[in-house]
């Protein structure tokens, strides 16, 4: 790109390397960016709805993943345009902020994207344009909010709550469709367990999705409790435990050691007499402690020589002291080797090892245990409580999960995924995430507007007849664009969209109904209210307003500049 | 070319391009125009953004001047004063910033028919600094002070200040509910002269208005370890301890190496690190703190340790936000956990870990000392939020301006439009070719008025006769009049609100004209070929080598530009 000539027609050297740049300017750029925002869109147009397709996406690596999730399919499609990019993110945001709605989203902004380009061409300025959304968005979120409905909960009655969750889950995989009902109350309970009703807070970190190939998706289930990918470090271990008391550990199976470097020089017998004398007294204090008196010796001789070793008697101490204190179960984060597993065992002290700093964290809550960075601090009121501990298997596989189920306090649970195939098992989880957020939506603010593009259309009635009253083509472009909502649900359904849409259209402006919606699961009814399809309100706003601020963000553009290879 | 016939007299090393006289003066405005004719378009309520995506793959989207100059890498070297004096405009006054550049290039658009027609440039110089002064005094004359207004009205002129400077701006549909954020964020940290107390966060996620000031300090949960779920999140009146030292247990010295030769000594080294770590962690427990910061890690140990007391913690907290915290609670930071008392700690009406987004913030409000801010930033793009970023600064340093030095004028081109004026008016007194300068120089000030009707599509020529008849009444009751973009007319600024501190007007027009009268006094450009780029470099030394044997590589290069 060259900005300017002199008057031999040779350019100027203005920019650092201006002529591997690009620039595109003026109603040219911004045809070219709304085409770039129209063809995201047009992508995920199909993914819309209840009878929405799924896409297949390969990474470069070879992993395969089928979603009807926007957002992920989205993340997975490495966009490379900028405008492209922006679309992405505004699946993203909507996800990190609601959860679901994320296909929804971008369908909006790319119909906004389409009607600003007609507007475009008919000579109106894009900050115009931009404006009239603007005041459109408004119309329609204030029109959302008119056409809300609370509606109550409480922890017994949560039977709104999983209708709604109903209806995310509808749209997604057929597969997960198949059983979205006891999906839907999974996901309720889950996040009812964890909510802070006073605070209407849900911290859904506190919610864990694991996953295991194999069973069907039914057996998918809730466990009040965790689930740890591990197994008992023995195989002879006891495979089920009950009001198990577990010990949460955070130091290994081994002496406490200095973090300095250190280095300990043993030339006598003597100097390594006094150095087993010292951490025998520092267990028999230990012991002392909890009235154990140790009656010394017996467990057989070893030559120790360096620091590590010589603590390798004291582990029985250790395990004496721990089993003392009441655990009947320990989990470590660190790993222990053969020597302390056989001791382990041959004490009757199952234990798990390696279990991450995230799940330990979890066990601790759901439990109500304490984690213990070293032996001494151990004491009865540390440990947590567990109804049941039981290591089960799946099937003919070799795999083992532990359960820790009915704990003390369930402020931890876990849903545990069962599908016939790992792209399944992902997408349910990822369904299952939009439900959870669902659900902890409606705990922040219980509003709910009718599902099945019967909210748009009474947005687009209501916009419209604003339109009437402020002048400007952006604001019933607006509404027009509104539309494409429903159209596009219909248009999956298999139905005829203009008809569909337009006696949808005309039933809510005779009966002044906005629960009329489009009938895709063939129900034989368009009222969504007897259909029971809602979405929540704090989830269509965003929409809305997401859409039309990256919209006109777009729009404000006039000017690309960018190196020619891109 | 006479040169050519005898022998040539090499002054200048080789490859050294010259370029001097008329020429090169003319040859410098044209690319000067070429700049402030990239940003033109961005100026006013009405202005476009720019897309610019560098090599490396980030993007940015902007409106502001100065980030728009910045990135265009420019290379020119009379064209880079045009970007020294947009950053010096961002960094002195923070707004305006496209404003100046414009300016500038207009100036020199003006001046360069006289320079064709072969007026000596000095001359030139010395009537357009007449004229800047002639126009800063105007700006003083005319502006409005807004002292001495109780602080509910002064925090409303303020306010419209701020929403001047964001109408032009991304967030500009927003603007009431940003400026009125804004000017709270300023008054909070009061005559506070660290910018730096009014912390912006950044969480993509949810539309503008979910964006929200904390009256104190907010920042994102840390990296946590195994523990930190179990410890409270909601304190109500907790006393804060801010350190600057690692709760972990580790080596107390790097590259320490203990040697023992008598092992009865390794339990009480084993025992020791363990004490030093307690000891620390018991100390703050005792202090009384509920909240305890550090900006180095808390290892989870200390994690665990808090949890068990109900004390809640973060490490690793950036230093910044630390700095924040100790502000707004009076607290100061420690670098050691000895004899900790009361004065150190600080404290705030409520401490609460909140889901923002897809993220947890923790959040320190209702602070005693109030000396910090804290805006947090929605939006639906990451590069949406960078842009909100730009323009919620560019509006706190102007209500900052606009607090100090409380005066203001109007806006939308009417400033310009009076200046102008009263140039021309002036002019005609002069008698002599200063005169038509500074005829011109007036004119050049016309650019802001008819810019912003070009951007917003208006027919520029006809508002700008508008504004002139308006400005030209002799009651002098037209002098606020400027470019009414809703309607594409003309209309009274001030009583519609649309105000700028007067010190963004002196400060743009005395950059201009000062950047302005820079160009127009060069005459010749030695350009070094070595410094034109690093493979340039390379490639000069290896041909300087080859070139002592072998005749003159670069000598006509440097004959091309003239």
């Amino acid at each position: 790109m060259a900005l300017a000539f002199d008057e031999y027609g040779r350019p100027f050297i203005i920019l650092k390397e201006q002529d591997q740049k690009t620039r595109l300017r003026g109603i040219e750029a911004q045809k070219a960016n709304i085409s770039a925002g129209k063809a995201v869109a047009r992508i995920l147009r199909t993914s819309l709805g209840p009878k929405g397709m799924d896409k297949m996406l390969q990474s470069p690596d070879g992993d395969v993943t089928i979603t009807n999730d926007g957002a992920t399919i989205l993340e997975q499609m490495d966009v490379d345009n900028q405008i492209a990019k922006l679309m992405v993110e505004l699946s993203r945001s909507q996800d990190y902020e609601i959860g679901d709605g994320t296909t929804g989203v971008v369908v909006m902004a790319g119909a906004l994207l389409e009607q600003a380009e007609h507007l475009l061409e008919r000579g109106i300025h894009p900050i115009r344009i931009a404006e009239g959304y603007e005041m459109a968005s408004r119309i329609d979120v204030e029109h959302l909010e008119h056409i809300a409905q609370k509606f109550d909960f409480a922890p017994t009655n949560i039977e709104p709550l999983v209708q709604t969750c109903m209806t995310t889950l509808s749209s997604k995989m057929q597969v997960v469709n198949r059983c979205k009902r006891p999906l839907a109350e999974i996901s309720v309970k889950a996040v009812l367990s964890v909510a802070d009703l006073e605070r209407k807070d849900v911290n859904l970190d506190l919610i864990k999705v694991e996953g295991k190939l194999g069973g069907k998706l039914e057996d998918t289930e809730l466990i009040y409790g965790i689930t740890v990918d591990k197994d008992m470090s023995h195989p002879q271990m006891p495979k089920q435990i009950q009001d198990a008391k577990i010990a949460i550990l955070t130091c290994p199976f081994e002496p406490p050691k200095p973090k300095t470097k250190h280095k300990v020089d043993i030339d006598t017998v003597e100097k390594f007499q006094t150095l087993r004398q010292q951490e025998q007294k520092y267990f028999d204090d230990m012991v002392q402690k909890c009235k154990w008196f140790f009656s010394g010796g017996g467990v057989g001789g070893r030559y120790w020589y360096t620091p590590l070793q010589f603590w390798g008697r004291q582990l029985v101490l250790i395990l004496m002291f721990v089993q003392d204190v009441g655990a009947t179960l320990v989990i470590c984060q660190w790993g222990f080797d053969d020597e302390a597993n056989h001791l382990l065992m041959h004490r009757n002290l199952p234990a798990v090892r390696w279990v991450g700093g995230v799940e330990l964290e979890l066990i601790a809550i759901a439990t109500g245990g304490r984690i213990v960075p070293r032996f001494q601090e151990l004491t009865p009121e540390k440990l947590g409580r567990a109804g049941l501990v039981r290591e089960k298997s799946f099937g003919t596989t070799k795999d083992k999960m532990l359960y820790i189920e009915h704990c003390a306090n369930s402020r931890a649970v876990t849903i545990f995924i069962r599908g016939g195939n790992k792209m399944m098992i992902e997408e349910t989880k990822r369904s299952i995430h939009d439900a959870l957020c669902v659900a902890r939506n409606l705990i922040r603010n219980n509003s709910i507007v009718y599902g099945g593009g019967s909210a748009e259309i009474s947005c687009s009635i209501a916009v419209e007849a604003a339109a009437d009253k402020h002048p400007g083509y952006a604001i019933r472009a607006f509404a027009d664009a509104l539309d494409s909502v429903p159209m596009a649900l219909a248009e999956n359904s298999g139905l005829q969209p203009i008809e569909t849409l337009s006696a949808v259209k005309s039933q809510q402006i005779k009966e002044n109904n906005p629960h009329f919606g489009i009938d895709c699961n063939d129900v034989g009814t368009n009222d969504m209210r007897e259909q029971n399809v809602f979405e929540t309100l704090i989830g269509k706003q965003q929409q809305i307003l997401l859409a039309t601020q990256v919209v006109k963000m777009i729009l404000k553009i006039d000017d690309v500049i960018s190196p020619s290879d891109f | 070319m006479a040169s050519m016939l005898q022998p040539q007299i090499i002054l200048l090393k080789e490859g050294t391009d010259t370029s001097q006289g008329k020429a090169q003066l003319v040859s410098n405005i044209n690319a000067c125009t070429a700049v402030a004719d990239v940003v033109r378009t961005t100026l006013g309520p009405r202005g476009m953004d720019k897309l610019i995506h560098d090599d490396k793959g980030s993007v940015t989207i902007s409106n502001d001047g100065a980030t728009i100059m910045k990135l265009l890498d420019i290379v020119h070297p009379a064209a880079k004063i045009l970007v020294d004096i947009a950053k010096s405009q961002d960094s002195e006054v923070g707004d305006g910033t496209t404003t100046v550049v414009l300016l500038a290039g207009e100036f020199l658009k003006e001046a360069k028919p006289f320079v064709e027609d072969g007026v000596h440039p000095q001359n030139l110089i010395r009537s357009y600094r007449t004229a800047c002064n002639l126009a800063i005094e105007k700006i003083k004359d005319l502006a409005v002070s807004i002292e001495g207004k109780s602080l509910e009205e002064k925090k409303s002129l303020l306010a419209k200040c701020a929403a001047t400077t964001l109408s032009s701006k991304l967030i500009g549909g927003e603007k009431e509910f940003f400026a009125s954020m804004v000017v709270d964020a300023v008054i909070a940290i009061g005559n506070e002269d660290r910018l730096n107390m009014i912390g912006i966060k950044k969480v993509p996620g949810g539309n503008m208005r979910d964006s929200f000031l904390v009256n104190g300090v907010a920042f994102k949960k840390t990296f946590s370890y195994a523990g930190f779920e179990q410890q409270p999140k909601k304190f109500l009146n907790p006393k804060i301890l801010l350190l600057n030292i690692e709760l972990e247990l580790k080596s107390e010295k790097e590259n320490a190496e203990i040697r023992l030769s008598d092992p009865s000594q390794y339990q009480s080294i084993v025992d020791a690190e363990w004490n030093i770590i307690y000891d620390k962690l018991d100390k703050c427990v005792k202090s009384g703190a509920k909240v305890v910061l550090s900006r180095l890690a808390i290892g989870d140990l200390a994690t665990q340790y808090f949890a068990d007391r109900d004390i809640f913690c973060a490490g690793r907290v950036a230093e910044e936000d630390l700095n924040r915290v100790a502000a707004a609670s009076g607290g100061t930071i420690q670098t050691s956990v000895n004899n900790i008392i009361d004065e150190v700690l600080g404290t705030c009406e409520v401490f609460e870990e909140k889901q923002v987004g897809n993220e947890r913030f923790n959040i320190f409000s209702g602070c005693p000392s109030g000396r910090t801010a804290t805006i947090v930033l929605r939006g639906g793009a990451d590069q949406f939020i960078e842009e909100a970023e730009r323009s919620l600064h560019d509006a706190i340093m102007i209500v900052r301006r606009a607090l100090k030095n409380s005066t203001v004028v109007p806006g939308g081109g009417a400033i310009d439009m009076e200046i102008s004026r009263y140039l021309r008016q002036h002019a005609r007194t002069i008698a002599g070719k200063s005169q038509l300068f500074i005829n011109s120089y007036a004119k050049a000030l016309e650019v802001i008025p008819r810019q912003l009707c070009d951007n917003a599509g208006f027919d520029a020529t006809d508002v700008l006769n508008k504004l002139r008849q308006k400005h030209a009444l002799p009651s002098g009751e037209g002098a606020p009049y400027g470019v009414d973009i809703n309607t594409g007319g003309i209309a009274d600024s001030f009583s519609n609100f649309v105000w700028e501190p007067s010190v963004v007007k002196i400060n743009a027009i005395n950059a201009a004209t000062e950047a302005a009268c820079l160009i127009l006094s060069v005459d010749e450009t030695v350009k070094n070929p070595k410094s034109e780029s690093a493979q340039g470099e390379a490639a000069a030394s290896a041909m300087g080598g080859r070139g002592r044997g072998g005749g003159f590589p670069g000598r006509g290069r440097g004959m091309r530009r003239r």
